[in-house]
């Protein structure tokens, strides 16, 4: 059986966050392709609604990258998207989904090991719990 | 109106062939909707290469791109501009960063490497279809001013600085201290309110008696320490407790303070609030080997929790200790203490040693400065942040070390918190330069990806009021919200919190993020 390639979307933030990224890269780290980064200008800006549109759309962990809280180039941004991710989880477990899918990362801009490491920390959580429902969904 | 696009995709400095086969992903490029045109180029940072762009653009009449290639930040400079010449809206350029998310985290996985770099290919393909063109907009700042506050030495040398560029300094001193330095001083004089945005500030400023209103540019906090609050149990228990530039002006005067010293590094040495920081540490040094070298008969201690005394420093501990000064290093359970009933003895305990120590002193000198009482009204009439411990917070430590939240508000010297007069100088003339420079572009640039206000849907709730950082939606006048533009910085905190959706961020719609992450989905790798 051929094992099932776990899909994983990671909003990123312009700032800081891609700035770890792409040094992540720069450095040689290698992480799992399944990671689907979107940009976004600041973790502010992710919507409760893009996070729960990625799981329906077959994502199985969502996570959100943002600068350090205390020095996020946008002062209180990361701060207002760890809110967002905490607000999303409640909502995840209401419904039944368990809420580790979804997870807040953050990351200064020289920190290259910060987005493998989430990355990985991920891809365990997908591979762990699976496709939503079980994979009926699939 | 169709979109028409072209697709460049960039060898990248001969990096993306070695793992990607480009032809199919020129042929995936070439299939998608829309696309008239696919261009494969040895690297698009090229001049050479980008002018073969540009000609293609102008004879199919292209009106949007998607570019594959390395690091936005690096590339977008070169190619918006090439894409500018050619007429094509910078917002219309979608650059996808192919190099540093594909080609080099997955050196193992060629296979999927490319079926994640056509995916990428066809999310950016579809962003592309619903990017909008925006148009940035422009002011001209109707002054040159730099309004300095404070006049002490980190203002003094802000107001150096800010002149270099050709603008106008008036420094806002509280006293009514003659000083030199160049531009305008007004005496007696603080800020009580501010309007607008950097770049065309009105101030609100009492000089005196009068309340006046002032146009600036930019404006430089250099407010300095709150020199004459001493706060704590030791200043309680020593009505005679002096801070250190007291110290340093009793001794240019000529005075001789009464012996033994004893300079501890804070008034509350037990208390929460306290933050060891480089404060002073030179600065205290530089006076106790002043004061032994004046009058080698007064014997003086230096009590402290941590010192760091770095760069030249080292060398003014090495003298200082050498000419028989003595240090006395506390950890918080053995803070030094005063009994009031005896208000000449202070009782520390040595933490190397173990050991209480008891000192018989003639003065007692504070190294630490505590934050000035007037940022708060400051930082209420300019609407930036401030710290715990009642400083004026910066920007970003390393991105803009002198710089508020605020853009046009710099700031300086121990507004920010207690340091030595060399750091607050050279801060001064980091701030002054800053905003200098940001004056002598004569213009403020805003607009483009900014938030704006859907009117119907408001409900004026006030949540993206109180959640911007930078004061940019207000209540308007027909009660609704609206975005002050020159303020937003498009960061779009507001419109993800917005309750009724009503805010929407140009070039980050929800409807653009969501395709993408869709599309993105839809690729298996």
């Amino acid at each position: 059986m051929v094992e099932r390639k776990p899909k994983i979307v990671g909003f990123c933030c312009e700032r800081h966050g891609m700035d770890a990224v792409v040094l992540s890269a720069r450095t040689g780290k290698q992480y799992d392709a399944s990671v689907r980064l979107v940009q976004v200008p600041c973790t502010g800006r992710v919507d409760g609604i893009h996070i729960l549109q990625a799981l329906e759309d077959g994502a199985d962990a969502v996570f959100v990258l943002g600068c350090l809280e205390k020095n996020c180039y946008y002062d209180t941004g990361s701060i207002e998207g760890r809110k967002r991710v905490g607000y999303v989880k409640q909502m995840l477990s209401e419904v039944g989904i368990e809420k580790e899918r979804i997870e807040m990362f953050n990351a200064a801009s020289s920190n290259a090991w910060a987005f493998p490491e989430a990355v990985g920390k991920m891809v365990e959580v997908a591979k762990k719990l699976g496709p939503i429902g079980g994979g009926e969904r699939q | 109106m169709k979109a028409k696009v072209q697709v460049v995709l960039c060898k990248c400095c001969t990096e993306m062939p070695t793992l990607l086969d480009m032809e199919r992903l020129a042929k995936v490029a070439a299939e998608s909707d829309n696309v008239l045109s696919v261009l494969t180029v040895e690297a698009v940072c090229d001049g050479k290469q980008l002018a073969e762009l540009v000609n293609d653009v102008k004879d199919k009449e292209l009106d949007r791109a998607v570019v594959l290639a390395c690091h936005k930040k690096d590339v977008s400079p070169a190619v918006l501009k090439a894409y500018r010449r050619a007429g094509v809206n910078e917002f219309m350029v979608e650059l996808v960063n192919i190099r540093e998310e594909v080609v080099l985290p997955h050196q193992d996985e060629p296979e999927r490497a490319q079926a994640k770099a056509e995916s990428k290919l066809r999310a950016a393909l579809a962003r592309a279809r619903l990017l909008a063109p925006l148009e940035k907009q422009s002011e001209i700042m109707r002054t040159r001013n730099i309004v300095v506050i404070g006049a002490g030495v980190s203002g003094q040398a802000a107001a150096r600085e800010a002149v270099k560029s050709g603008a106008h300094a008036i420094l806002l001193e509280k006293t009514g201290k003659s000083l030199k330095a160049p531009g305008v001083i007004l005496p007696n004089s603080t800020l009580v309110g501010a309007e607008g945005y950097g770049g065309n500030f009105k101030l609100k400023i009492r000089a005196g008696e009068k309340i006046e209103v002032l146009e600036a540019a930019a404006v430089v906090l250099a407010t300095g320490g709150g020199w004459t609050q001493l706060k704590g149990p030791l200043a309680k228990a020593v009505k005679d407790a002096m801070p250190l530039y007291k110290l340093y002006e009793q001794l240019q005067a000529g005075a001789v303070p009464r012996g033994p010293v004893v300079i501890v590094d804070t008034p509350d040495p037990a208390g929460k609030t306290l933050k060891v920081q480089d404060y002073a540490w030179d600065d205290t040094l530089e006076t106790a080997v002043e004061l032994k070298k004046r009058h080698p008969d007064i014997q003086i201690w230096i009590v402290f929790q941590e010192m760091r005394a770095f760069g030249l420093s080292e060398l003014a501990y090495k003298e200082a200790a050498e000419m028989g000064i003595k240090f006395i290093r506390y950890d918080k359970a053995g803070a030094p203490k005063i009994d009031p009933k005896n208000p000449t003895s202070i009782a520390v305990k040595d933490f190397s040693q173990g050991e209480l120590v008891n000192i018989d002193f003639g003065s007692l000198v504070f190294a630490s400065i505590p934050s000035n009482p007037d940022n708060e009204g400051i930082a209420e009439a300019l609407r930036i942040p401030m710290t715990a411990e009642g400083g004026v917070r910066r920007g970003s430590i390393q991105r803009w070390p002198v710089t508020t939240p605020k853009p046009g508000v710099f700031v300086c010297g121990s507004a920010l918190f207690p340091k030595s007069r060399e750091i607050a100088t050279s801060e001064g003339e980091a701030a002054g330069a800053m905003a200098g420079e940001f004056v002598k572009k004569g213009t403020i640039e805003f607009g483009g990806a900014v938030a704006e206000v859907e009117q119907e849907k408001c409900s004026a709730c006030l949540t993206c009021v109180r959640t911007c950082p930078y004061e940019a939606p207000f209540i308007g006048k027909a009660g609704k919200a609206e975005i002050r533009i020159q303020g937003c910085q498009g960061c779009g905190m507001c419109v993800g919190i917005c309750p009724s959706k009503a805010i929407e961020l140009h070039h980050y719609t929800d409807e653009q993020v969501m395709t993408e992450t869709r599309t993105l989905l839809g690729g298996d790798f």
